[in-house]
């Protein structure tokens, strides 16, 4: 209706635009109907915020062993709320700074996993032919290699540090979306549109950047809040097993620390919950909200519980 | 049987045939998103045992919900009122069990689809079966039922051997035959066909259609039938229905309803598919717009688009070649119409896909305007200015994310042509008559109608001025009424802007409609090549013989043969 009146280049960017945020409003007014999905949100919006802002309402000087004031494998007390570690260090406040490493780890390794994944399986699924074989042999060479024991060997062999762990959990857990991205770009690719753009006279980039892309990246965007959870793990593993970044508390780190010590023999399960429960509450948050939006994107799946 | 035998006395007993089916002021709605849409108003009509009728009318006139309410098919959140009287009982008011016994003993459905409508891991002699182990329980012993699962067989004249085979293993219209099994299998006395003969060729839905004529007549059965298309059911049917938002707005015996339709819609209706022959369908699509005149002397210029020997091979999954396209030679001149007609599989689309450089020949080349196609990405983009592709289905054509603004300047932006774009946009929408063309800009794929999509697709290829459209089956998943218009907009696009295509269809109508000659392609060879009037007035190839002659509507006769547009 107004097109005739704006200046017509304008009304094409913001028709486009206009869609896109028409999309976007519907997505959200269908994901704030599955509760779960909204409460995991929520409860993840207030972690990830109180991780981002530990440096302005904590004291990280706190976290100093040297200068620490308080006993040892204190229990809760009104100083330290969730007791102390085994170097009297205030649990709670571990737990607050791990979350930022935890938190930082699992969404760097489900990037850097997605994006070589999505990278894999739409160039594979749209070449085909020789590139195709050679893509997806790799893809099942890394599916079939044991996750762990390869992030292990890695983390082993690189330097020790924060880049190493994102870096082993990426390069370990990236073929699974590299085969559902193929999947779904196949089935894109069958689609009379792409005969019709390719008559037009499109390249590859144009029909990647175009059709594919924006049809396969809903699927992603669900993936990837499923692949942090999985990194969340495995960098708590990697830590767990003496291979994590020492420098820097993470669950992970706190967990292998208390049980090394000998919290789980002694009761001190001040030590050993609290890192537990927090690796439980983000997966499941984000497996909510993954969950959710997968059933907001593909709406096959509703109503199978 | 003896009980066939009775039942086929029953009709010539009682000189007014008993009434088999009587709808009494139906109307169905649907509920949907807090809305009640109605689908069938106000319907009345009246079925003797025996008789045969169709009923015609476009998508979404509600044909197909006041068939499937005879046996209450009908979803969950269909209401129903008035009456649905089946041999005098409501079918409204049967208790479940009751309706069970009516479902498929008293009336059954040949269904639309017969490629989804099979079990596919269950073999046919199973599926024919159930449904009479189902009405008879264990009272039928397994020779008996044997002998008369085979007589179904024989009776829609499949071979018995296909009786151990898969759905997979028949072809379309052997599908279709199994599916008449299954609805003749507990002897019904009334048989409700939904499309039957949609899906299928024109030599096949001539046979599927005459078999149908033959058991109904044979078995006294009554026969309600459902198409788009008013020459498939006047081919069978004794009475025509025709059908218009949920109304029935004509009804009269199939001859009449065919040549003097007197609602609108009707008439829309039979002008839509046209007599071969007929002079006055010549280079006349229905259409509510008026044509220009064809220009007397018109002039078909240079060949622009020239295959030479062109091969296309495939490999199928056992290793053995199929040839799709065997040493085509044809031509498409500046501002002419070329149609390639066929069946499915005798290589029309790969031939397009060739043309267009989407698929490479095996041996043989082509040439635009005297140059042969480069087989480079660079040197093909060029040339893919010059030929645009129309697809068959303009719901699947366009991406369901982009507006119509952005499918029409998708390939203005490939092709680098950014400069004023909105206003190359607006003419492209305007020349394929979406007007104004502000209203279609921000219009996404599923807000517009068959017909409208289909009007963006040959926008998209227009405002690339291109010399030659290929155009892939245009009309077959459109509406009748829009058919005519989609096909007079090419026709005045090749009068108007001297736009050549080459179209390919199964329909010869459309060919005698816009084309200026006819290629027919049999087994990925071109059997016949010639003008319209040639080949389909005179045909000489035995194929292009048997084609016309499976034509539901049949040729025009009185014409004068060789009748020609100059």
């Amino acid at each position: 209706m107004t097109a005739g009146e704006t200046k017509p280049a304008e009304s094409a960017r913001s028709i486009a635009w206009a869609r896109r945020r028409q999309a976007a409003g519907r997505v959200w007014r269908e994901f704030a109907t599955d509760r779960g999905g909204l409460i995991g949100l929520i409860v993840l919006a207030i972690i990830v915020l109180l991780a981002v802002l530990a440096p302005v309402l904590t004291n990280e000087a706190d976290l100093n062993v040297t200068t620490t004031e308080l006993p040892p494998r204190d229990p809760p007390s009104a100083d330290a709320w969730l007791g102390t570690d085994r170097n009297g260090v205030s649990v709670l406040l571990l737990i607050w700074w791990g979350a930022r490493v935890s938190l930082l780890i699992g969404f760097s390794a489900a990037l850097l996993s997605v994006f070589i994944g999505t990278a894999v399986g739409i160039l594979a699924a749209h070449f085909g032919g020789w590139p195709s074989t050679i893509l997806m042999r790799l893809t099942d060479f890394f599916l079939v290699l044991p996750t762990l024991v390869l992030a292990i060997a890695l983390a082993a062999v690189l330097p020790r540090g924060l880049g190493t762990i994102v870096l082993a959990i990426g390069v370990a857990s990236w073929p699974t979306t590299a085969r559902l991205v193929r999947a779904q770009t196949l089935t894109i690719e069958a689609r009379p549109y792409i005969e019709r753009s390719r008559a037009l006279g499109a390249g590859h980039a144009h029909l990647i950047g175009k059709h594919v892309l924006p049809a396969v990246l809903p699927l992603v965007f669900a993936n990837t809040t499923l692949v942090v959870a999985n990194s969340i793990i495995a960098e708590s593993t990697l830590s767990f097993l003496g291979v994590g970044d020492p420098s820097r508390p993470s669950w992970g780190g706190i967990l292998q620390a208390a049980f090394s010590s000998g919290a789980a023999t002694q009761g001190a399960w001040w030590y050993l919950l609290p890192p537990g429960i927090g690796i439980v509450i983000v997966v499941l948050c984000f497996t909510l909200c993954g969950r959710a939006l997968e059933t907001v994107l593909n709406p096959r799946l509703r109503g199978q519980g | 049987m003896t009980e066939v035998a009775e039942r086929q006395d029953e009709p010539t007993e009682a000189s007014s045939s008993p009434v088999l089916l009587e709808l009494r002021d139906l109307s169905v709605r649907y509920l949907a998103a807090r809305e009640e849409l109605p689908a069938v108003r106000g319907v009345n009509l009246r079925l003797g045992a025996g008789e045969t009728l169709g009923l015609a009318g476009e998508s979404g006139c509600g044909k197909s919900t006041l068939a499937m309410s005879v046996l209450r098919l009908l979803p969950r959140t269909a209401t129903i009122s008035g009456e649905v009287l089946l041999d005098g009982e409501d079918v409204n008011t049967m208790r479940w069990g009751r309706l069970r016994t009516v479902r498929w003993a008293s009336a059954s459905v040949v269904f639309q689809g017969a490629m989804h409508a099979l079990n596919p891991v269950r073999k046919i002699y199973d599926q024919i079966a159930e449904p009479i182990q189902l009405h008879h329980g264990s009272q039928v012993d397994q020779t008996e039922l044997r002998r008369r699962v085979l007589e179904l067989i024989d009776q829609v004249e499949l071979p018995a051997s296909k009786a151990e085979a898969y759905p997979h293993e028949l072809s379309g219209g052997q599908k279709q035959r199994v599916m008449i099994a299954m609805a003749l299998a507990c002897e019904p006395r009334l048989v409700i066909a939904d499309e039957p003969t949609t899906a299928l060729d024109v030599i096949v839905q001539a046979q599927v259609l005459a078999l149908m004529s033959r058991l109904v007549a044979e078995r006294g059965i009554g026969l309600i039938m459902i198409s788009h298309d008013l020459s498939v059911l006047a081919a069978t049917c004794a009475n025509i229905a025709v059908m218009y938002r949920g109304e029935m707005v004509e009804f009269g015996p199939s001859a009449r309803l065919l040549e003097q339709p007197e609602h609108e819609h009707s008439q829309a209706l039979a002008a839509a598919f046209p007599t071969i022959g007929d002079p006055a369908a010549r280079f006349k699509p229905a259409t509510s717009t008026p044509l220009p005149e064809p220009e007397p002397d018109r002039c078909v210029g240079e060949p622009v688009l020239r295959t030479e020997n062109l091969r296309v091979d495939f490999r199928d999954r056992g290793g053995a070649t199929v040839r799709a396209v065997r040493d085509v030679d044809l031509a498409v001149a500046e501002n002419e119409i070329v149609a390639l007609v066929g069946q499915s599989g005798s290589g029309k689309t790969t031939l397009a896909r060739t043309l267009l450089g989407l698929q490479q020949p095996d041996s043989g080349r082509v040439y635009f305007r005297d140059t042969e196609i480069p087989s480079s990405a660079r040197g093909l983009r060029g040339y893919r200015r010059q030929v645009q592709l129309i697809l068959q289905d303009p719901a699947s054509a366009l991406n369901p994310r982009h507006s119509a603004y952005e499918a029409v300047a998708e390939g203005l932006r490939i092709h680098g042509l950014t400069d004023d774009e909105p206003g190359r946009v607006a003419r492209a929408l305007e020349a394929a008559e979406l007007r104004p063309a502000e209203r279609f800009m921000s219009a996404l794929p599923h807000e517009l109608s068959g017909g409208q999509k289909q009007r963006v697709v040959i926008a998209g290829a227009l405002a690339l001025d291109p010399t030659v459209v290929v155009a892939d089956e245009p009309v077959a998943s459109l509406d009748a009424s829009v058919r005519g218009e989609i096909l007079a907009l090419l026709l005045r696009l090749r009068i108007e802007l001297g736009l050549s295509a080459l179209v390919i269809t199964h329909d010869l109508g459309l060919a005698w409609n816009i084309a200026d000659r006819v290629a027919v392609m049999y087994q990925g060879e071109l059997v016949e090549v010639g003008t319209v009037e040639e080949v389909l007035l005179n045909p000489q190839h035995e194929y292009t013989r048997s084609l016309l002659a499976a034509v539901p509507g049949g040729t025009y006769r009185s014409g004068p043969n060789g009748e020609c547009a100059h």
